[in-house]
């Protein structure tokens, strides 16, 4: 294979994977999810804190991680986020909230666990967020409370009886809570027994017979995770830990919407006084340079799509700086690339073997040079918080795109030039002080 | 060809920064940062207003809710086609309002205030507990001494050890001036800090490779003339690129400094100082102490009694 067949295949890779980037940024609105701080929204960081009554463990934190996504989806924010961080930090992200204040105070509330009969009307509804549909809208579902979560000993999941049973949860009640259950159980035999935890109904089993000791069987349950998230529940009934608000951000969309236009002028700014230096210090380079960076800024927002599709990863203020750092590094990589090749014309090679050599050395420096960015941004992204991450994230995404560009884009259209002007070039490719004569000599 | 004589005034450009340094410290301690909320606690919220409101009127309404100790400040908007102070930003007029930590109620109570004073279009308010700051400041320590390590054993091995040493010491050099200027002026220090100066660390390290690569490979053909002599020739050479790189990366850094918005504002400031900071101490601080200690192995040293008259400027 000749270069240039291989220069030409390398271009047709970089057109690929810019179409390819266009297919997964289009439509916007759906791969480029925007951050909090760009859309408004509630973002509430709970860290658990030691007491002498409750020291924080791993099970009282996934509990608690599980209580407050109970929350989250009683609130029907679309895209909610509950995340763990570390060993006690949980985030919650409310993306486009409606009333921060409201949604701030239900996740702090301490959690109920209730016990109560479905009434009659309703029994025949097996579906429960039917159920819950109707038990909004202020429908009679539910008799009085009979029983609530603090009187339950201990829960666990299992699967029923033989090999191959179904999942449920095994209960033990206290004596009090076993008597009172007793009775609820005699009272109502063939009803069902709604389980509610603050207020939504998370499963509503039919009661077989009176259960006199204190030990029931929730069946009737799908998966045995769903089995073990009920087991959570009543285990606790509430968060088990105490959580501490250390960290809460609302954002009204309005300022949201101003923010990302400044990250997006900026941005714009930032990339057009680049291009004009480059093209005002390399003329015809300058040119390539354009394109170089629009192929850069392309992949770069591909790969954004990319993530934010497949992990739901948003874009933050941070993030969009990290891209428009970024585009001044990309740029740095090819005024060494093109510096190095205007030396190797001082030294009076030919324009072929100038950018031949010329790239390899100035790829060499950039490749050092991006890698001791990207150590630093890696150990941001490794150790960092918060939003300090998104910044890291873009910068490592651009980072990885400048190399790459540089070996297929920038080397492939150099070499192209090169076959077209083997040994002069033309001084609207390349300004170049004091070396016209080098040049002509040689 | 350049051909400026940096080695030959080494003690000029160490004074140089010793003094920059040393100006850096008495900003650092006599001064002092000013921290925001994020490392000792309190809200700080951003507020819209439907008309222009000074800061007299949002503190009276302010001391009469009970939080008296409160800073209160307008945020003023650039945009492009309007460089003035106050730029075109969708009309009503913004203050930055920092209290206690509010709670809930609190802060209800306080918005509620103020829009039904002056109307309110829209807000956004942070509230940080103590606490959190010393979470924040240990994992930025924990950053900085993972990356410190990762690139001192990077630099070690492609370049050579002398070289780490000379790049690190640069990089604390400009950690401190950028740390330093920043005390000077009183911006506020946030944990968008704690990426900045990774950015910077990140930056410095890249201006110095870019000058050490190249006196590595001119170091591999030392003839007649004397290490300090090739360093000398070898940041000649570098030196337009060096003023490039940094120019286009100054250029971006510039934009979001003048129109990120009130967030990115100090990120980009201290960037802004960091990356000056780093192209000068890649020249006037890393390459003459990486030179000076380099000349004290034999070898070189006997270059330099040989050769060391003539190969001073050559």
């Amino acid at each position: 294979m000749t270069d240039k067949q291989k220069h030409l295949i390398s271009l047709g890779v970089v057109a690929l994977l810019v179409v390819l980037s266009a297919l997964l940024i289009y439509p916007v609105n759906k791969s480029t999810k925007l951050g909090l701080d760009l859309k408004g929204g509630l973002s509430v960081r709970y860290v658990a804190k030691d007491t002498p009554k409750a020291p924080v463990t791993e099970e009282k934190m996934k509990q608690a991680e599980y209580v407050l996504r109970q929350r989250v989806d009683g609130l029907g924010v679309a895209e909610p986020i509950v995340q763990r961080e570390g060993a006690r930090n949980i985030i919650v992200q409310l993306p486009g909230v409606k009333d921060p204040d409201k949604a701030k105070k239900i996740l702090g509330k301490p959690a109920v666990l209730q016990f109560a009969i479905v009434t009659d009307q309703y029994s025949s509804i097996t579906d429960m967020k039917q159920l819950n549909d109707l038990k909004k809208q202020g429908k009679h579902v539910l008799g009085p409370v009979l029983l609530t979560g603090d009187k339950i000993t201990s829960a666990r999941a299992a699967y029923g009886g033989q090999i191959g049973g179904q999942p449920e949860v095994n209960l033990s009640f206290n004596n009090e809570g076993a008597n009172i259950f007793a009775q609820i159980t005699a009272q109502n035999v063939k009803k069902r027994l709604a389980i509610v935890l603050d207020d939504k109904i998370i499963t509503a089993p039919t009661i077989d017979e009176p259960i006199p000791d204190g030990k029931a069987v929730i069946n009737g349950i799908r998966s045995i995770d769903e089995a073990k998230e009920i087991a959570l529940v009543l285990n606790t009934g509430s968060i088990p830990v105490t959580l501490d608000i250390h960290e809460a951000t609302s954002v009204g969309p309005i300022l949201g919407a101003d923010a990302l236009r400044a990250g997006v002028i900026a941005g714009i700014v930032g990339l057009a006084l680049v291009a004009v230096y480059m093209l005002l210090y390399y003329q015809g380079l300058g040119l390539v340079t354009w394109i170089g960076l629009s192929v850069y800024g392309a992949l770069i927002w591909g790969v954004i799509a990319a993530i934010g599709r497949a992990y739901g990863w948003t874009l933050t203020l941070p993030g969009i700086a990290g891209v428009i750092i970024s585009i001044g590094i990309a740029a740095d990589s090819k005024i060494i690339i093109f510096e190095r090749i205007k030396e190797e014309i001082r030294s009076k090679k030919s324009f072929r073997a100038a950018v031949q050599s010329g790239f390899w050395n100035g790829f060499r420096t950039s490749l050092d040079a991006d890698l001791v960015t990207i150590f630093a941004a890696l150990s941001l992204f490794l150790v960092g918080v918060g939003q300090v991450k998104g910044f890291a994230l873009t910068l490592l995404i651009g980072l990885v795109i400048d190399i790459i560009t540089m070996l297929l884009f920038t080397r492939a259209v150099l070499g192209l030039l090169a076959q077209v002007w083997p040994v002069k070039i033309p001084a609207f490719l390349v300004r170049m002080r004091g070396t016209s004569e080098v040049i002509e000599s040689a | 060809m350049l051909n400026f004589d940096f080695i030959g005034r080494t003690k000029i450009w160490l004074v140089l920064s010793g003094i920059f340094i040393l100006l850096s410290f008495v900003g650092i301690f006599v001064r002092g940062f000013n921290y925001s909320i994020d490392f000792k606690g309190g809200s700080a919220s951003t507020v819209k207003f439907k008309t222009a409101v000074s800061v007299e009127d949002v503190r009276s309404v302010l001391i009469k809710l009970g939080h008296k100790e409160s800073v209160i400040q307008p945020i003023e908007h650039r945009s492009v086609g309007e460089f003035g102070p106050q730029g075109a930003q969708s009309s009503g007029s913004e203050m930055l309002i920092r209290t206690k930590e509010l709670s809930s109620n609190e802060e209800k109570a306080l918005f509620d205030a103020l829009n039904g004073k002056f109307g309110v279009i829209d807000r956004e308010t942070r509230t940080v507990d103590a606490s959190w700051g010393s979470q924040i400041t240990e994992r930025a320590i924990y950053a900085l001494v993972l990356a410190l390590v990762v690139l001192l054993i990077f630099i070690s091995i492609r370049y050579e050890f002398k070289m780490s040493v000379a790049a690190i010491l640069a990089l604390f050099h400009d950690i401190i001036i950028t740390a330093g200027i920043y005390a000077l002026v009183g911006r506020e220090i946030n944990p968008n800090m704690i990426a900045a100066l990774l950015t910077i660390l990140g930056y410095s390290l890249y201006d110095t490779i870019v000058v050490f690569h190249r006196i590595k490979e001119n170091s591999t053909n030392i003839v007649k003339t004397t290490y300090s002599a090739m360093a000398n020739r070898s940041i000649n050479q570098v030196l337009m690129r060096s003023i490039n790189t940094s120019l286009t990366t100054l250029l971006p850094i510039i934009a979001i400094l003048l129109f990120g918005g009130e967030t990115l504002k100090d990120f980009a400031f201290a960037l802004m100082v960091g990356t000056i900071s780093g192209t000068y101490s890649s020249i006037f601080f890393a390459s003459p102490i990486f030179v000076m200690w380099k000349e004290a192995e034999p070898y070189y040293r006997n270059l330099k009694r040989k050769y060391g008259e003539q190969g001073a400027i050559a």
